[in-house]
């Protein structure tokens, strides 16, 4: 086990709080920009709450997010229906795309959002969330991490604001931003692997509680995810 | 029409690569859609024109398909304002397609189907068993009870469809999700077996939960062997049914 140099993990801790924040901070647009209309004029059926100004936030230099939006709660009393105004970036090209998933139970494709993390975690805790690496089946089919916050108007949840980051964007960028001389592990609060700068941990992986416990851990301020240090034995040269 | 845009219509209007017996390869394509819910009852096809562009097949070969679909009854096309054709679900025409599908296929080709998905899902279950989390395994449960509780042919498939593409997303990957979509597709055209032996959807969803409690105990081996076993009983299912169809229902053409 090599010991990095001091303070390398509370740069690298830094960095990846600066960059969810970022991501955060754009989530916090998407909401504003729902509230104004919603609390004027509620929420109706077949009537969209964003306006196009809000997809060109996709646009924006240096954003990390491929996909935004509202994602609206259902309330079949008042004839709302599952409803999503989401937009992403198309993976090979710039062109952005509404996301239309298949929302009737029905169907092998139904995307159930309701049910899932993203949505479920703001509504029951009224606070931000950030879920992933996970596949996003039935919606985009992507790798992401998906960051969330509730969108309550006059106390009531109304739905989540949210901006998809794919997971192999976040490793781009923060690979090309950390210090990667002492081999580390994000994990979020699952223990689940969202970043890794050793080969031998897999993105995606779970990490059992033995195999982190070597190193002392450094959260990452925001989120519930932590920096663990590993081992950098080579795979190659072994 | 309105495309959806989720990962199951990526799969449904992905261009076809058959070769020949083209329009028959739509006709199969459009009715597992349907068996599987990814196509609704009463819901609009999109345009002609777009829809043969989708699936890479000629005008020509669509309209043939098209009229073929009408003739079973799983389309109907309304003229006019506001017509095109839109989707008619039954049962009892898909049960029937199916059947004759499988009458067309020899017994190499449900081993091979049965293969590639056995190799497919036993990774996937592998894979699920160390990286699935609690909340995923709950969801994996939940279909399986769903699938226990379906009673109609549809609704169990459409059940099973979602255990195995959930599976695949429990292994954090997109390449196996997609495949087993894919995957999932040519399984629909075929007949499920509890609608011909219905005591067999018992040992489906044991099997299934088998898996499940594998993956909780965080068993890798044993996820992957269990899959891989029930797979198997699975090709020897519709082997059996193919060889036992064989000398009543007359295959509608020639194995190509």
């Amino acid at each position: 086990m090599t010991s990095g140099r001091p303070g390398a993990p509370a740069a690298v801790t830094g960095t990846v709080a600066e960059v969810v924040e970022g991501v955060f901070a754009t989530v916090a647009e998407v909401r504003d920009a729902a509230l104004a209309p919603t609390a004027r004029d509620g929420l109706r059926a077949g009537r969209p709450v964003l306006g196009d100004d809000v997809r060109d936030l996709l646009h924006r230099p240096g954003q990390l997010a491929v996909g935004l939006g509202l994602v609206v709660a259902p309330r079949p009393e008042r004839g709302l229906p599952l409803r999503l105004e989401w937009w992403q970036v198309d993976p090979d090209g710039g062109r952005l795309r509404t996301l239309e998933p298949d929302l009737r139970p029905t169907s092998l494709g139904y995307y159930d959002y309701t049910a899932a993390e993203w949505f479920d975690v703001p509504r029951r805790t009224g606070r931000r969330h950030v879920v992933g690496p996970y596949v996003d089946v039935h919606g985009t089919g992507r790798y992401l991490l998906t960051l969330t916050e509730p969108v309550v108007v006059d106390g009531e949840f109304v739905g989540v604001a949210g901006a998809d980051v794919s997971v192999r964007r976040f490793e781009s960028h923060l690979l090309r931003r950390v210090d990667r001389s002492a081999p580390f592990l994000l994990l979020n609060g699952e223990d689940r692997v969202v970043l890794s700068t050793s080969p031998r941990e897999l993105v995606g992986a779970l990490v059992s509680p033995a195999e982190v416990a070597a190193g002392p851990a450094a959260d990452v301020p925001g989120v519930p995810w932590r920096l663990v240090p590993v081992d950098d034995r080579s795979a190659l040269t072994a | 029409m309105q495309l959806l845009s989720g990962d199951a219509r990526r799969a449904v209007f992905a261009p076809l690569d058959d070769g020949a017996l083209r329009s028959e390869a739509v006709v199969r394509r459009v009715g597992s859609a349907i068996a599987l819910g990814l196509l609704g009852d009463g819901e609009q096809l999109p345009a002609e024109t777009e829809l043969a562009t989708m699936l890479n097949v000629s005008t020509m070969t669509l309209r043939e398909a098209l009229a073929e679909l009408r003739g079973l009854g799983l389309v109907e096309t309304r003229r006019g304002r506001g017509g095109g054709s839109f989707v008619q679900a039954r049962d009892d025409v898909l049960g029937e397609l199916a059947d004759a599908r499988l009458a067309e296929l020899a017994t190499t080709d449900l081993r091979e189907l049965g293969d590639a998905h056995g190799a497919v899902a036993s990774a996937a279950a592998r894979l699920a068993a160390s990286r699935a989390s609690r909340v995923e395994i709950a969801r994996l449960r939940d279909i399986v009870d769903r699938l226990a509780r379906a009673d109609s042919v549809t609704g169990q498939r459409r059940a099973e469809g979602r255990y195995y593409v959930e599976l695949a997303a429990c292994a954090q990957s997109v390449r196996l999700t997609m495949q087993e979509m894919d995957l999932h597709l040519e399984l629909g055209q075929l007949p499920w077996p509890p609608a011909h032996a219905p005591a067999l959807l018992e040992r489906i969803v044991a099997a299934h939960r088998a898996v499940v409690e594998a993956i909780e105990v965080r068993d890798p081996a044993a996820a992957r062997t269990l899959t891989e076993e029930h797979i198997e009983a699975r090709t020897v299912w519709s082997i059996e049914l193919r060889l036992r169809a064989g000398g009543e229902a007359v295959a509608r053409r020639e194995v190509s």
